[in-house]
């Protein structure tokens, strides 16, 4: 039996409430000593007739602690009276700051108790919530090191912050109304409203108002449901689905939730929640998918705001143009969103990282951001250290080293100065605060991403080495490292062969995918032109008089029609491609679901609702083969669509018909193609897999083989995941 | 490595081929050499600087709306000459010919030469030609030389930050003239090559202002050339999209074709980076001359080395280099 030990915990141990844990412990069970943060690890040096008590007690973690190893070694030094906690160190930085998290049940009631020193502070928090990646500098995590430094805490809080009974015991941002940061509510000019600025703001949304908000860790702009049409034209987005937040009552009302999705809902990371509507129709103006985008109030200030609210929702999209960074700064807000908002309801406590809202869909990741990262991926990928910089749209970083891997949030579409100035920030912080010194820098085969230059120019700087990873192999080795017949279902990568790829079945075992399927390459009439239009896709599929009457009756002049026509004849500016998503727009196309796209993924997404009330038929599937590849036809299967609709068949059917056969279609190539070598498994990744059809037709294809069907819930399955496929194939291909 | 397509397209794969073409040790004359890979060389001698260049043209169809290989042959001797700041004085024309070639043909290429060279009083003055079996060559290629004379000598990596950047007239007209006329594209009227010898328009925008860098936008288009400007000046460029000069013609073949005009040659046109204060004298001097009515002011030099892009809708893009064909990159 111990009574004595240093005891060394490694993981998810700062801001997360450990030492005042281990303190409380300490008590509990008649401990002496001390406890120090070393930044990624606690050392605690105890004595004590219950130590061993006290060593399983700590071995727990609190609810925010993530913890990789307990070591326990002889104790160091000498007894001490009483037990201490010390200052923070910055010791080794292998572990992690923890993510922001939503308000606690202990803060909200606090907010709501009348006469209580936290009675309506919109900032409320304590150990076990709040914000945290947002607000720091660097590690480890202690107010001097976050934006709450420039907020000196009031003797109250002081308090609260050094009693140990206390659930304020060290919490890193302990404020009140008397010493925390405070709100203010401008007019779309700077000036303030006159009042207070919740209740002021509640009312001014009631009646119509477009309010932009200072959040955790961004700006958001709400409005009511009645002004999201006004919302849109200002945006100048007028398809775009928008995101909602509401009380947990309306979002029952509006959407049908699982038990799982509500767990998700509630979940300390309040990701938005891509839920199915009760009526497929309803809610138009927000959403004319059969999906509705909620997310749960995740704040003290949104529970004031939706106290204070007669809506019970608010439609909250963030600050920012589509592809560009959130808006963080007060300043950029005024100079920016004048014109798009009435007014602004912002606080003064800086926001030191950027923070886009979470995204999830039936359980799989769409955006890892707030809530869900910096995510760390405990995973032996070698001594190295390796930096992935992603693909260009959706891009996040992910920096591996020493054991674990370290993905950014969300980044964006590394397409313009600022969103690459951003990555470029984000790979910057990330590395700064792991103390990353990289070996290895991985970046996609696409020739012109800006991400790609990027990885450039740091391996001159730092006489890394350059590694370049094909987009799907990378989407396969973020799902697994086992050997597998990977399935990668997405919009465009660049292939091997010089050709866009995007429907593709690999097998081996990273680095050795071998590309052994795919869908059949058709031309792309005009490049990234036929993704905007997907009529274009549609006629390059199929160049049929049938098309070109379809696409003359639906307004195509004489002179752009002849011009598509000989576009494609001649091949000029005409790419080729495997892509999914291409064949699905055109498909959208050929429906008349979509004609142009005027956001990520909306030809696809509209299929997709088209279809959800539609009959799947089977209908029969052509492959052959190509160059050792087997290759499923898409012409043929876009040929029976065209078919079907012009004898008159209800869209919804087709519809649901073409998503239907397409799937069956990869899968059954991927289960030839694993039967054929004895592998067990089939992965699948991309962002079609979003599509609940597709996804679960493969699913039940590859499950009714025999064989093993594999996803990632832990990462996004569209390009989200690249960076950290990028890393893990870095870690696995021979220096 | 072997020769392919590519390695003509401009770029970066075309910089590969050219580290080999230009490793030579004797390659500057005591003034502006090779190793610069400016429009063109300068030679002092006597206290006068002597321009020199030269350029081989094949182009395909050599008659095209607008203008012939004729006319680019002896327009792009003398605009990489006007580049340096030099008056074009005399040029040389080598032609290899293929068997079979009409001799009609011929005489309509020459005299088209003729008039090009009269519009900025140089003069041809001296030849040599070539003709080869059917087999070995299936176009004619003509190669021009030109000497000129440059008061001041002009660079392409002259740029301070605070210039003004102005182009004199609209962009794309040529690359998208060639291609519509060669592909059988009907976009509903005529687009026709800009090729024009540039100068007579040079010449007075030199004497209105304090013209700081020039390049003419001929392969890779405006963006090669701006590039190529910021990064031996060793500056960032903001241009303004708004204020692009477009034909709606040129721009609305481009847009059904998902072209960049941008990226697309221009046989007479010049980019040119101007003293703030004598920006609107120069812009007013281009416009005063046929070629430059559409000159515009389109930009702005910075510190930094990208070239970016203001776009009409309030954001901001990267105009990069062309590497060749442009490859989708939309996920
Ligand atoms: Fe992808
Ligand atoms: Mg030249
Ligand atoms: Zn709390
Ligand atoms: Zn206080």
């Amino acid at each position: 039996m111990r009574t004595s030990g240093t005891i060394i915990i490694r993981g998810i141990v700062q801001g997360v409430g450990f030492r005042p844990f281990v303190y409380a412990k300490a008590r509990e069970f008649g401990i002496t000593g001390t406890v120090k943060n070393l930044g990624s690890e606690v050392e605690i040096h105890a004595s004590g007739d219950r130590f061993e008590e006290f060593l399983e007690a700590v071995s727990r973690g609190t609810p925010l602690s993530q913890i990789d190893s307990v070591d326990v070694q002889n104790l160091r030094g000498g007894k001490t009276e009483g037990f201490t906690i010390l200052e923070s160190n910055s010791g080794s930085l292998s572990g992690f700051i923890p993510t922001d998290v939503a308000i606690c049940d202990d803060c909200i009631a606090d907010i709501f108790t009348r006469g209580g020193r936290y009675e309506g502070y919109w900032a409320t928090s304590c150990v076990n919530c709040g914000p945290r990646y947002s607000i720091i500098n660097t590690i480890p995590y202690d107010r001097e090191r976050t934006s709450m430094a420039e907020f000196p805490v009031c003797p109250a809080c002081e308090s609260e912050y050094t009693d140990p009974a206390c659930r304020r015991h060290h919490a890193q941002t302990i404020a009140c109304a008397a010493c925390g940061p405070g709100l203010a509510l401008l007019r779309a000019d700077g000036t303030p409203v006159a009042g207070d600025p919740i209740r002021e703001a509640a009312a001014l949304l009631d009646a119509g108002s477009i309010v932009a908000i200072r959040g955790i860790g961004g700006f958001h702009i709400a409005c009511t449901e009645e002004a999201a049409g006004v919302l849109k034209c200002r945006l100048g987005r007028t398809e775009q689905p928008l995101a909602v937040m509401a009380t947990p009552e309306e979002v029952e009302r509006i959407a049908v939730v699982s038990d799982e999705e509500r767990r998700i809902l509630h979940s300390r990371e309040r990701p938005i929640m891509v839920l199915e509507k009760r009526d497929p129709v309803s809610h138009p103006t927000i959403s004319d998918l059969h999906t509705i985008g909620c997310m749960l109030p995740y704040t003290g200030l949104h529970h004031l705001l939706f106290a204070n609210l007669a809506h019970p929702l608010l439609i909250m999209t963030s600050a920012n143009l589509p592809g560009y960074p959130m808006i963080t700064d007060l300043g950029v807000a005024l100079e920016r969103l004048p014109g798009q908002v009435d007014y602004i309801l912002t606080h003064d406590r800086r926001i030191v990282n950027r923070c886009d809202d979470s995204v999830v869909r039936d359980g799989y990741i769409i955006r890892l951001s707030r809530g869900l990262a910096p995510k760390r991926e405990a995973i032996d990928l070698g001594k190295g250290c390796i930096l992935g910089v992603g693909p260009e749209l959706n891009a996040n970083i992910s920096i591996y080293k020493g054991g674990f891997c370290i993905t950014s949030p969300h980044v964006g579409n590394v397409r313009n100065p600022q969103t690459l100035a951003y990555l470029q920030e984000t790979a910057e912080r990330l590395g700064g605060l792991t103390g990353a010194r990289y070996d290895r820098i991985v970046h996609d085969l696409h020739p012109q991403f800006l991400s790609t230059r990027y990885a450039r120019e740091v391996a001159e700087a730092t006489g890394a080495e350059l590694l370049a990873v094909q987009h799907h192999r990378a989407h396969i080795a973020a799902t697994t490292r086992e050997e597998c017949v990977g399935i990668a279902i997405d919009g465009v990568g660049y292939g091997d062969d010089a050709t866009i790829w995007g429907g593709e079945v690999f097998a081996g075992r990273i680095p050795y995918l071998d590309r052994v399927a795919h869908l059949e390459v058709v031309p792309m009439p005009g490049g990234d032109l036929a993704t905007r239009f997907p009529e274009r896709m549609l006629y390059g599929i199929l160049p049929t008089p049938e098309v070109r009457d379809i696409l003359a009756s639906r307004g195509w002049s004489d002179i752009e029609l002849a011009v598509l026509v000989r576009q494609v004849e001649r091949g000029l500016n005409v790419a080729a491609t495997s892509s999914t998503g291409r064949v699905l727009d055109a498909a959208a196309a050929l429906l008349g679901i979509c004609r142009e796209r005027t956001y990520d993924g909306e030809p696809a997404m509209k299929l997709e609702s088209a279809a959800y009330a539609g009959k799947p038929s089977a209908w029969d599937l052509e492959y052959r083969q190509d160059g050792g590849c087997e290759v499923l036809s898409t012409r043929s299967l876009l040929a029976e669509a065209c078919r079907r609709s012009a004898a008159g068949g209800r869209a919804d059917d087709i519809a649901a018909s073409f998503q239907y056969n397409l799937a069956r279609g990869v899968a059954a190539m991927a289960v030839r193609a694993a039967e054929e070598r004895g592998i067990p498994r089939v992965a699948l990744s991309g962002g079609v897999a979003y599509n609940r059809a597709i996804r679960e037709t493969i699913r039940t294809e590859i499950r009714n083989a025999g064989l093993e069907f594999i996803m990632n819930k832990d990462y996004p399955l569209g390009d989200g995941c690249i960076s950290f496929g990028q890393v893990v194939y870095g870690g696995s291909v021979e220096e | 490595m072997k020769v392919n397509l590519m390695h003509g397209a401009g770029g970066e794969v075309m910089g590969e081929l050219l580290r080999v073409i230009t490793n030579l040790e004797h390659n500057n004359a005591g003034g502006i050499g090779l190793e610069s890979l400016d429009d063109g060389a300068v030679i002092p001698l006597n206290g006068q600087n002597i321009v020199f260049t030269t350029d081989n043209h094949v182009v395909s169809p050599i008659f095209f709306p607008g203008g012939d290989i004729g006319r680019i042959a002896v327009c792009g001797t003398i605009n990489d000459l006007a580049m340096m700041g030099g008056r074009p004085i005399a040029l040389s024309c080598g032609m290899v010919i293929p068997e079979g070639f009409e001799v009609a043909d011929l005489e309509r290429i020459v005299a088209s030469m003729d008039a090009a060279l009269g519009e900025c009083g140089a003069n041809l003055v001296t030849g040599d030609t070539k003709v080869l079996e059917r087999s070995a060559l299936d176009t004619i290629v003509v190669n021009t030389a030109g000497i000129g004379v440059a008061e001041r000598v002009v660079r392409d990596n002259g740029l301070s930050v605070g210039d003004k950047i102005i182009v004199s007239g609209t962009i794309g007209d040529h690359g998208i003239a060639i291609m519509a006329h060669r592909e059988g594209f009907d976009f509903g009227g005529q687009i026709r090559s800009d090729v024009a010898p540039l100068w007579p328009l040079v010449e007075k925008a030199l004497a209105a202002g304090d013209i700081h860098a020039m390049k003419d936008p001929t392969r890779g288009g405006f963006a090669n050339a701006i590039n190529e400007m910021a990064r031996k000046s060793g500056v960032g460029i903001v241009i303004e999209e708004a204020d692009l000069p477009f034909r709606a013609s040129v721009r609305s073949a481009a847009g059904m074709l998902g072209l960049d005009p941008l990226e697309v040659a221009n046989e007479g046109k010049v980019v040119m980076g101007v003293a703030p204060h004598d920006a609107e004298t120069v812009l007013a001097a281009l416009r005063s001359h046929p070629y430059g009515r559409d000159a515009a002011i389109v930009g702005e030099v910075v510190e930094g080395s990208h070239v970016v892009m203001r776009t009409a809708i309030g954001g901001e893009r990267f105009i990069e280099p062309p590497v060749g064909d442009p490859v989708p990159r939309v996920c």
